[in-house]
């Protein structure tokens, strides 16, 4: 199949995707519920990345792209670009939200408890070869899925570690404003980020970002490149209301519930503390502690990229990043040639200067 | 009431795909990109189903600007018939309803990346230009927020100090494609990765030039007879590329942008790089009449505007 098909483009196209769907099975309604049902921290990381919450939709995407992470992102998004807005949820409150997990690294005991809740974070990470066997059976799933409605979730109030932080003068308080108006927010899907960013579109590029790009610039400044001191303060994994008002009764309700995590980290300066902040839709833990750990390193000075927000923010962005790598994969014939006759054009002349 | 009723009613894309919101922004961007030629105005920017990076600003322009009643033609280094150009050009009839064509002079929306057709474009002509880099200025200053500051400043000095520098270690200038322009005497404007063969091919031009950039999220033009300039020096002159000695193996052609095509027996061989042209100049020498319009250079390799390029040697 020609490259640059001398005739028949369209054709090429669609014989090379039939071949991409040969290759990668069948897709079926019943593929799509299974990575929904079993996969979710995979199609977490797609609707975070992907901006869109919808789990359904992620993992269709996930299915339908073969697996392919970067694809089914920007399958998301392309969906999500012909969404209107509907409606503007009210902010989510973290004291309130339903709480499955929350640890702080900066003491042993905080208000409200640690309460590690699901995580692989202790277990013993050893190939389950015996499953492959098909003589032992795997731990048996609960018929019920966990859920909001689950005992395991606490649905009491807890305050986040920073409301002690404040209380002892630790940490600034934060300044008196009104409650922030959800529609007035800028808005990195309805206008061009310009730096420095305001702390509403950073905060969003971060819950969009790529997860590994967020983790490679944050582990850069963990290692030895940043100039905080970081300590996890509150990584926390729950359901979030997604509060409506009614457009006409006013009366505050429900749409739904959806999968949130947020992480914040602590850094002392001087004689006080600074804080970072991260929060994405789905669990993600991973990317909301860089993330947060970024957060807190793109004010410091330069030269380290990771204390420059255009950096940052610029070289995280999933599908744009990804779009443009791929890119180089088109036939860039014209450009070549036009370098190609700059170059012959310059050994003319240090030709013609030796002789 | 219920959600479900604040909610669109589950519908098929809008027409072009953007929705209202979507193609309003884009259109007073555009507005406002021809009112201050070459400069670089910042728009969302939406995600479109093909990747970034692939022509999804062009893609955008073309979208908010096609009707029903255009005929859209869309090319990739020339080609009407590349795998991308198709793509592009499928999505283009497939959401907006509209005629394609490979005629330079049938089409009233021309998509295009990294070229300018040969034939000379004409008044109510939009020529559209996918742009990768924007910024004229990222190589000799990365930052975006520093660059924007220079444009403001008109402060070039970095990159006439770039263009002196490749004098003094080359004797000659070593741009290749997307050579910096200069707009309307104000501001320094990449021209997309077009070969320095298409650059003269923007000044006092007929048409409406718009380039833009989905993944930087910026967009430019250059209006209807507006002077762009490469820059040069006084006494050393922007050059474009030598097509001397190179005639097309398919159809006999001269001075035009040839693709050079590698041989097995070390040689090269060389093809019209506008392959609409390249058709229509097959299909005359079979007997058809075919309209062929004026081209961008004559025989001998001379620009239409005559004053325009010079030669150093």
């Amino acid at each position: 199949m020609a490259y640059v098909a001398a005739r028949g483009g369209e054709a090429a196209i669609q014989e090379a995707e039939a071949l991409f769907r040969r290759l990668n099975g069948t897709l079926d309604a019943g593929l799509v519920q299974q990575i929904e049902r079993q996969l979710p921290y995979l199609v977490d990381r797609v609707m975070s990345e992907g901006s869109l919450y919808a789990p359904e939709l992620a993992a269709l995407a996930i299915a339908q792209t073969g697996g392919d992470l970067y694809e089914a992102i920007l399958l998301l998004r392309a969906y999500r670009s012909t969404q209107p807005r509907v409606a503007y949820a009210a902010p989510v409150d973290p004291a309130t939200m339903q709480t499955l997990r929350r640890i702080s690294a900066a003491f042993k005991d905080i208000p409200g408890g640690q309460i590690l809740g699901p995580t692989l974070d202790y277990s013993h990470r050893l190939l389950r070869t015996d499953l492959l066997d098909g003589d032992a059976q795997g731990e048996v799933a609960s018929e019920q899925p966990t859920t909001p409605e689950s005992p395991a979730i606490l649905n009491s109030p807890i305050p986040p570690v920073t409301e002690w932080l404040r209380l002892n003068g630790l940490l600034a308080a934060l300044p008196p404003q009104p409650p922030a108006d959800p529609a007035l927010l800028p808005d990195v899907t309805r206008e061009a980020v310009r730096f420095p960013a305001p702390r509403a579109q950073r905060l969003q590029s971060l819950a969009r970002a790529d997860t590994g790009g967020v983790l490679a610039l944050g582990y850069a400044s963990m290692r030895g490149y940043g100039l905080i001191h970081p300590t996890v303060n509150e990584v926390r994994l729950g359901y979030a209301d997604v509060l409506l008002e009614h457009p006409i009764s006013g009366v505050r309700f429900s749409a739904g519930r959806v999968r949130v995590s947020m992480a914040e980290v602590v850094s002392s300066h001087g004689d006080t503390l600074e804080l970072g902040y991260a929060a994405t839709l789905g669990w993600n833990e991973v990317k909301v502690i860089a993330g947060a750990m970024l957060d807190l390193e793109m004010d410091k000075p330069n030269p380290h990229p990771a204390h420059d927000e255009e950096f940052v923010l610029y070289h995280t962005e999933p599908v744009e990043s990804s779009g443009f790598c791929i890119h180089y994969k088109l036939p860039h014939y014209v450009t070549f040639s036009s370098n190609l006759d700059a170059l012959r054009r310059a050994r003319e002349m240090a030709a013609e200067e030796s002789e | 009431m219920r959600l479900q009723q604040l909610a669109h009613p589950r519908h098929d894309y809008s027409y072009a795909f953007l929705d209202e919101f979507a193609k309003r922004e884009l259109r007073r961007r555009i507005l406002k990109a021809i009112a201050i030629p070459g400069y670089q105005v910042p728009y969302a920017s939406r995600e479109l189903p093909m990747a970034r990076g692939w022509g999804t600003g062009g893609l955008q322009v073309t979208l908010a600007a096609v009707g029903p009643t255009d005929t859209v033609k869309v090319i990739d280094q020339g080609a009407d018939d590349s795998v991308n150009a198709a793509n592009l050009r499928r999505f283009i009839a497939r959401m907006a309803g509209v005629q394609t064509t490979t005629d330079t002079l049938a089409a009233t929306i021309i998509q295009s990346r990294h070229r300018i057709p040969e034939e000379r474009l004409r008044e109510g002509q939009l020529l559209v230009l996918q742009v990768p880099v924007p910024e004229p200025l990222t190589h000799v200053e990365p930052s975006v927020t520093r660059a924007r500051q220079m444009h403001a400043d008109a402060d070039y000095a970095l990159i006439w100090l770039e263009l002196h520098e490749q004098l003094v270690r080359y004797r000659t200038f070593t741009g290749g494609a997307d050579y910096p322009v200069v707009v309307y005497g104000r501001y320094l404007m990449a021209p997309s990765p077009i070969p320095r063969w298409d650059t003269p091919m923007l000044h006092q031009a007929a048409h409406l030039t718009l380039l833009s950039a989905g993944r930087e999220k910026r967009l430019y033009a250059v209006p209807p007879y507006t002077d762009v300039r490469p820059i040069e020096f006084e006494d050393v002159h922007f050059q474009v590329e030598s097509q001397a000695g190179r005639v097309c193996a398919q159809t006999g052609a001269v001075n035009r942008f040839m693709n050079e095509v590698p041989q097995p027996d070390g040689s090269s061989r060389y093809i019209l790089s506008d392959t609409g042209y390249a058709a229509k100049l097959v299909r005359r020498t079979q007997g058809e009449v075919v309209e062929i319009g004026a081209t961008y250079y004559d025989e001998q390799g001379r620009f239409y505007h005559t004053e325009f390029l010079h030669h150093d040697d």
